[in-house]
């Protein structure tokens, strides 16, 4: 193998400045909008159930990944769940130390188990473990948004 | 099939924090090492593969259009792939399907990545991977996912960070090797563990480092390669294979997805027994439980027993199966496609016998080499024999 050898000035390169100028309006989608607003209407969640392949899903989906058919039905789970795995982020996006370290959970969610959501776990990080049941906390209905942080977090029952 | 594929030759730059060449510069000269070892030109060249991660990190849109020129691309039938962190390993077997098809008889293929451009570093890129309704407002950074899994790993087989940790220890070293390379260092267990904790249980020293790179390969039918080079290296086997869009859905504990991939390749390549028949790998380790994590999901250790295999010695370069004995991407550094690149390199090298002071004893061959990436879950494997 030829392998090219070169200087490597790691410090004095000369550079400018440069970013992709762009912003983005979001739609939640068919399957989100009604997640959402259920939650910010009614405070339920909503899951669904694949009609062919009973695989679930949360939030609330409009296909099944799986067998391709379409979802029409949701149903209603409370929202709890078990932690399938968490870790506990010192560092915030720029490489900064956080002031109060985040505990991240994935989890497993009741009634739509073949489902695992990410969010955050409102505990200490010594006090997470593996396997811990979990619920929802939910904003006070006045404040909710119709985004994920109507759902604060989920903290152990 | 149409024919049989070779590698007949390689090229690479080195990985450095931050180069003063451009991705296509660094891309000419991973290319056109690649032509110089196997005594050829860009005349001789049918087409052109080229592999990079997302455009957001060059900062450049459309960047394989931008490479075009330093992977050869100008006149030439010219396509670029990318499937996040599994290209590098994609790359040959993208490539192998323009040569194996028979419509062409020689493929370049060239993977480059400039990861220092993004300022201060890569991670609001990687933030837009991720859900834009339900994970992008919680602001996740990549080492969540490896955080997540990398517990999840421990628990499900009572693995403890201390043996994973050997993981770094055994590949920077390894790297020290390597002219190539971006990291090697001689370091111990505590050091992994004392290094600077980011997302527990990921320390400091379970992560490869962003680098800027390139490297290259070339491909030829089976005819052209023997009339080229007396020791070809052929593709026997490639597989690549795609698990859930939730990400956090998949086993976090085992990488199916690895599994479905290493299969396709090993029956490709007509592999039984892989424990016994592939003699050398290079799984990917941009973190050091996925080297573990990956032996398992390719079959060559049983699932929660590839820490035994490390701590007995067994994957080291000289043990009875060499892991990465390249240094991996943990110690020759991670400029995505083309880290990737680079092991399936190190595999071609080891078994021409080429591989310097990284050659592992015993004449292997048959080796692997396998990749991990999109949404952290594909799989992209092949297999490699040298005769
Ligand atoms: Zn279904």
């Amino acid at each position: 193998m030829a392998l090219s050898e070169r200087i490597e000035r790691n410090v004095d390169l000369s550079y400018f400045e440069g970013k992709i100028p762009v912003n983005y309006v979001y739609t939640y989608g068919l399957g989100l909008e009604n997640f959402f607003r259920s939650i910010k209407e009614k405070g339920e969640f909503l899951a669904s159930k694949c009609p062919e392949c009973e695989t679930t899903y949360f939030p609330c989906k409009v296909f099944c990944e799986r067998c391709f058919a379409e979802i029409t039905n949701n149903y209603k789970v409370p929202g709890t769940g078990i932690v399938e795995s968490f870790t506990v982020c010192h560092l915030n996006m720029d490489g900064s130390k956080k002031e109060t370290p985040a505990v991240v959970g994935l989890i497993r969610i009741d009634g739509a188990e073949d489902c695992v959501f990410v969010h955050f776990l409102d505990i200490s990080p010594e006090k997470a473990k593996i396997g811990m049941k979990v619920k929802p906390l939910l904003k006070r209905k006045q404040d909710r948004d119709g985004s994920i942080f109507d759902i604060v977090g989920f903290k152990p029952m | 099939m149409g024919q049989r594929v070779a590698i007949i030759g390689a090229g690479m730059t080195k990985f450095v924090r931050r180069a003063q060449e451009t991705g296509k510069e660094l891309a000419w000269q991973a290319a056109k090492a690649a032509l110089d070892s196997c005594g050829l030109t860009l005349k001789d060249i049918d087409c052109i593969s080229m592999g990079c991660a997302p455009d957001a990190f060059d900062g450049v849109h459309m960047k394989g259009e931008y490479l075009s020129d330093g992977s050869g691309g100008w006149r030439k039938p010219y396509m670029r792939h990318f499937v996040g962190g599994g290209t590098g390993v994609f790359a040959p077997i993208h490539g192998w399907f323009h040569v194996a098809s028979g419509v062409f008889d020689t493929c370049l293929v060239v993977c480059s990545e400039k990861m220092s451009s993004c300022h201060p570093h890569p991670q609001g890129a990687f933030k837009t991977i991720f859900d834009h309704t339900t994970e992008q407002p919680l602001n996740p950074t990549l080492i969540w996912i490896f955080a997540l899994e990398y517990n999840r790993y421990m628990q499900t087989y009572g693995i403890s960070k201390r043996d994973i940790a050997l993981v770094s220890v055994k590949n920077k070293k390894n790297a020290i090797d390597h002219p190539a390379a971006h990291l090697p260092m001689e370091i111990t267990v505590d050091d992994v563990l004392n290094s600077e904790l980011l997302a527990w249980p990921v320390n400091r020293l379970d992560i490869s480092p962003a680098s800027d790179g390139a490297a290259a390969i070339v491909l030829a039918g089976e005819r052209t390669a023997r009339r080229l080079t007396d020791k070809p290296v052929w593709i026997e086997g490639v597989g690549w294979n795609l698990d859930t869009a939730y990400w956090a859905t998949r086993d976090l504990a085992y990488p199916r997805y690895v599994e479905k991939a290493a299969r396709m390749a090993y029956e490709m390549a007509g592999i039984k027994e892989p424990k016994k028949e592939i003699e050398i790998a290079e799984p990917y380790d941009p973190f050091t439980y996925k080297e573990l994590h990956h032996m398992e999901g390719l079959l060559l250790a049983e699932k929660g027993e590839a820490p035994q295999l490390l701590v007995d010695g067994v994957t080291q370069r000289d043990g009875d199966r060499p892991i990465c004995p390249s240094g991996g991407l943990l110690g020759v550094g991670n400029p995505i496609s083309a880290a990737g690149l680079m092991k399936v390199i190190e595999i071609f090298l080891q078994l021409r016998g080429e591989a310097g002071k990284r050659q592992v004893p015993g004449n292997p061959t048959c080796g692997l080499a396998q990749a991990w990436g999109d949404l952290m879950q594909i799989g992209t494997v092949i297999v490699l024999k040298n005769r």
